[in-house]
């Protein structure tokens, strides 16, 4: 290390934004982590779901709509596959075709919040409220904080976005502004792969779920 | 302050590395699109749910893995970030392992030594 | 990256022309007194104001803690009401926790880690003004509870109908430093207005907000500090010869940045129990409490170590300078510092033996408890091996370091003891217990910050503490301390609860806990003394040399008080304790060819963070508002939001400026060339 030291403007030779960054997400896996157990650990503790306002006993199975979330997971994955090349182009200095990319991460990212605001109302309306059970609560603070997650990183693409007309990303800087934005947006996507399966999938397993509930659906 | 590689040689194998990425991140996004494709077709298959579970489970870390790798760089980056981020997740997983299972052996004591 | 400057090298920044931001704002780099301190992202002077509030706050928390020891001084006391005591033991301890220990650590991060590395600065120099002003508003947030209080007492509110309607009026948290479900959090089904129905008052959503932005400027204090100790190390200074103190603050970053989301989300997830009715904690429909037990301590047991490393590390500069002798196993200490680190994130259960976890988890989190004990006792061999054979000086700050070493082990002691279940068992809340972590956060922390005040002090202010006064206030403490918590160890024995406002005559407890008492006093006062001398040292102290212990680490090759660039050239370093080696025959530190005429790159000043954090002042003061049902309030909380926002944005938008500050030209006397400082 101390060979670079004299050479490099940094003693590690990686740019401070970008360790922060990454400091930032090694921690946020902390904070991710704990919202997903709580979740979890309600969810082995309570395997029969909810029970709506007219007093029915509810399924998560019966609740969820896979081909929805799928959709949406479909869509933040190549929301990340953009922002890769987006980052790429930024390297590269190709500023159009980085403006071309970003802009379709921000789509995708706004999609993907629709399709949860399309959720949330859905799941409300079939009686599901974060007052009425603990799989309430932990579901919708869980998708709901991700959720928050993912509309920060699109307010700050969206920022990114006008300022590569204003020049603010010129240079090396700049690239790395990019660069640091686009990891946090694959931390939002790389923990949705995780809340998709545990959360979504694995309410599939077996014609009862996974959890073991035992009994029928309704 | 940074010093830049000027020569039009350095930048032309910076292009080039540049390039090799970009056909590694379109093959990547293809394989994330099938292994989704995978994981939606397998939970309505009539498998045993442990199978599915722990099948489920490989693909889920397959995708993280490849995201984290390919997509934040890390396979090009310095090593220590990698530790890092490594940490971080390696403690997660291991502190909220246990609390799931402190919530879910009620029984630990009569469940192992009868 | 950095900008070049825009006019010619200064040699004090209120030379400077008047310079606008990238957004029209005339940059704040000129100013001084008041406007200087308020805008600076100079990392001295925030960490000298890290270090005021600190000890404000401090004094606060010492003063509850004289309040609860006047309660319990004689059976069946009526000093405070039993609210009123359940508010001064839950202030006690978030204030000396949060306000207290945490800060004054922050002050010596501050302070020191870039002197100590040879850096100009942090890493990101405004965000670390964010943090100390998050800290400070946070602090003022959680503090305000008392004015509403006061508030209640004195009748102010009678006519408000948000007052008449409120189903209780405890203002200030009364849940302990804690805040165990169900207490804190609801029972029963939510109302239409989204209301379950509490145990508490809003002085619980005071502590949950007040707590939450803490949190917020610990977390962002620590990525600072991880990247700059990482990142900004002179030529030379590898991992390994980085001094005692900075391997520590870099330990207790990573504590700080992986234990604080757990507590974070316990947080959010209370508050939205508390908010807008959510299950998590509520045992009508299905929450477990027991959840928030196993949250608050997968962050209150690192935390434990978050407040002690910091002390150790600055034991471990003391000890070898009034040694003179280096550490002994330097590479053991450090990595016994790593060791208790990881290790503190598996002993969480242990704070919850009588839960009822089952035999398995309970034998194996008394035995990760168990093995805490050895990194310690590694930790405290070489201390002793660093006296051993050394040429003592019994300063004020070798006096105190000694102390903490003593008491540190006592309270080490008490916590192996609870760390065997069945022990533990008789000892849970009870006066044990106390006694056990006093000695460990009053006998060890505190008497190693104070130990790292006196030592640093020259430093900081170019002025000494007064000895005589600094002895005897060593002396109050320390005998004061003894006093007051010594006798606890029986008390819990003999079976005193905890938190519990009086007691009955006739258990054998009256005569001890009237001792302990009078220590607690004995205590106050020796505190207060020896943060009055350091007040008065700050102005009036007699001025001193840069170096008046002949200490080993690179901050005291600086006159004292340190110029605001820090380094004229950045130094290069051949070995570990640089310094010393300079000093007496060892190799020379060497030096860059920077700085100079030419001058050094100095960071704009900046009124953004402050203004991000006045943010939070008002979200802190406005969720407990809308919980008490004040009109309006919730458009106040949307607005400090919005306050927040704009200041992260406009500090976005204004760009890092910066100026080059001249600095004295190389001294061309022992400055070998770099290459000799290689490996």
């Amino acid at each position: 290390m101390s060979d670079h030291a004299a050479a490099a403007p940094t003693s590690t030779g990686i740019d401070h934004k970008k360790l922060i960054m990454w400091l930032f997400l090694a921690s946020d896996c902390m904070f991710f982590g704990t919202l997903i157990s709580t979740h979890l650990l309600y969810r082995k503790l309570y395997p029969t779901g909810f029970t709506d306002a007219e007093g029915h006993e509810r399924f998560i199975q019966n609740l969820f709509d896979i081909e929805l979330t799928s959709f949406s997971t479909f869509i933040l994955l190549m929301s990340s596959f953009l922002m890769a090349l987006a980052v790429s182009a930024m390297h590269k200095g190709q500023v159009a075709s980085f403006r071309r990319n970003v802009l379709g991460v921000i789509a995708f990212g706004l999609v993907f919040l629709g399709c949860q605001v399309y959720e949330f109302t859905h799941f409300w309306q079939k009686g599901l409220t974060i007052q009425n059970s603990v799989f309430g609560s932990t579901f919708y603070v869980l998708t709901g904080t991700h959720g928050t997650h993912v509309a920060i990183g699109v307010l700050w693409l969206i920022l990114l976005y006008f300022y590569s007309f204003t020049g603010r990303l010129r240079g090396h800087g700049g690239a790395l502004d990019v660069e640091v934005a686009g990891l946090y947006w694959h931390f939002v996507d790389i923990v949705w792969i995780i809340i998709f399966t545990v959360v979504y999938l694995v309410e599939y397993l077996g014609p009862n779920g996974i959890w073991g509930a035992g009994l029928p659906l309704s | 302050m940074s010093a830049h590689a000027a020569s039009p040689a350095a930048d032309r194998a910076l292009l080039a590395e540049e390039t090799r990425r970009y056909h590694h991140f379109i093959t990547l996004a293809l394989w994330l699109a099938v292994i989704t494709g995978v994981e939606i077709v397998a939970i309505f298959l009539p498998l045993a749910p442990w199978v599915l579970l722990l099948g489920l489970g490989v693909l889920s870390v397959v995708k993280f893995f490849a995201v984290v790798l390919w997509f934040m760089h890390l396979i090009y980056d310095a090593r220590l970030l990698l530790w890092l981020f490594v940490a971080g997740l390696a403690l997660a997983c291991a502190t909220f392992t246990a609390l799931v299972a402190l919530f879910s052996f009620d029984r630990v004591d009569t469940l192992w030594f009868g | 990256m950095a900008h070049a400057a825009h006019h010619a090298p200064v040699a004090d920044k209120t030379e400077l022309p008047p310079e606008r931001s990238d957004i029209g704002l005339l940059r704040p780099d000129r100013t001084t007194g008041l406007l200087d301190w308020l805008t600076t992202v100079d990392h001295k002077k925030i960490g000298i104001l890290y270090g005021a509030f600190a000890m404000l706050f401090f004094l606060l928390g010492g003063v509850e803690a004289l309040a609860i020891r006047t309660q319990l001084a004689a059976p069946e006391n009526a000093f405070i009401s039993a609210r009123t005591y359940n508010q001064m033991f839950t202030m006690h301890g978030t204030t000396m926790i949060f306000l207290g220990v945490m800060p004054l650590s922050a002050a010596f991060f501050n302070f020191l880690v870039p002197l100590q590395i040879g850096a100009r600065d942090v890493a990101f120099p405004r965000l670390n003004a964010f943090s100390l002003w998050t800290f400070v508003f946070g602090a003022l947030a959680l503090n305000a509870s008392w004015v509403f209080e006061v508030g209640h007492l004195a009748g102010w509110f009678r006519d408000f109908a948000w007052y008449q309607s409120l189903t209780y009026t405890d203002f200030a948290p009364a849940n302990g430093w804690f805040s165990y479900a169900p207490l804190s959090g609801t029972f029963g089904q939510a109302d239409a207005a989204l209301h379950a129905p509490r145990f508490t008052g809003v002085g619980t959503d005071f502590w949950i907000i007040g707590i939450q932005i803490l949190g917020v400027a610990s977390l962002a204090a620590s990525f600072n500090f991880i990247v700059t100790i990482l990142n900004m190390r002179a030529p030379g200074m590898t991992m390994m010869r980085l001094p005692v103190f900075t391997w520590m603050t870099l330990v207790t970053a990573f504590l700080i940045i992986f234990a604080f989301p757990a507590i974070t989300v316990a947080l959010i997830q209370l508050m939205f129990d508390r908010t807008f009715g959510a299950n998590f904690f509520n045992p009508t429909n299905g929450g477990q409490p027991i959840l928030w037990q196993h949250l608050f301590w997968i962050f209150g047991h690192p935390e434990v170590y978050i407040l002690v490393l910091p002390a150790m590390g600055i034991v471990s500069e003391i000890l070898p300078t009034f040694s003179k002798k280096p550490l002994f196993g330097y590479p053991i200490i450090v990595f016994s510092g790593a060791v208790i680190g990881f290790l503190g994130f598996a002993v969480w259960s242990h704070h919850m033996f009588t839960t009822g976890l089952g035999p398995i988890p309970t034998a194996a989190f008394s035995l990760l408890t168990m093995a805490i004990a050895v990194p310690t006792g590694v930790k405290i061999f070489n201390w002793i091996g660093t006296i051993w054979g050394g040429r003592v000086r019994f300063t004020p700050p070798m006096v105190l370091s000694l102390g903490f070493i003593w008491m540190f082990m006592l309270g080490g002691f008490s916590g192996i003891m609870h760390s065997a279940a069945p022990a533990d068992a008789q000892q849970q809340d009870t006066y044990f217990v106390v006694a056990h972590f006093h000695y460990v956060l009053v006998g060890g922390v505190l008497l190693g910050l104070m130990a790292g005040l006196y030592f640093w002090f020259p430093k900081i202010f170019g002025r000494m503490p007064n000895a005589t006064v600094a002895y005897v206030a060593s002396g109050l403490v320390i005998f004061g301390f003894n006093m007051a918590f010594g006798p606890m160890h029986y008390l819990g024995l003999a079976g005193q609860p905890r938190r519990t406002h009086t007691y009955q005559a006739g258990y054998g407890w009256e005569d001890w806990n009237l001792v302990a008492t009078i220590g607690a006093f004995v205590l106050g006062i020796g505190v207060f003394l020896a943060f009055a001398n350091l007040a008065w040292t700050a102005f009036r102290g007699r001025r001193c040399e840069s170096d008046p212990w002949d200490a080993r680490t690179l901050e005291w090759s600086l006159p004292s008080p340190v110029p605001a660039y820090n380094f004229a050239q950045t130094p290069v370093v051949a070995t570990r304790d640089a310094w010393f080696a300079h000093k007496h025959g060892g190799p020379k530190v060497g030096a860059l060819d920077d700085g100079g005429p030419a001058g050094v790159h100095m960071p704009s000043q900046s009124w953004m963070p402050l203004l991000a954090s006045a943010g939070f002042l008002i979200v802190g003061l406005a969720v407990p508002m809308m919980a008490m049902g004040i009109p309006h309030a919730g458009w106040a909380v949307v607005s400090g939001l919005g306050v927040l926002f704009l200041g992260i944005w406009l500090w976005a938008l204004e760009g890092p400026g910066g100026y080059q500050l001249v600095t004295p030209a190389a001294t061309p006397s022992p400055a070998p060339a770099p290459a000799e400082a290689a490996r």
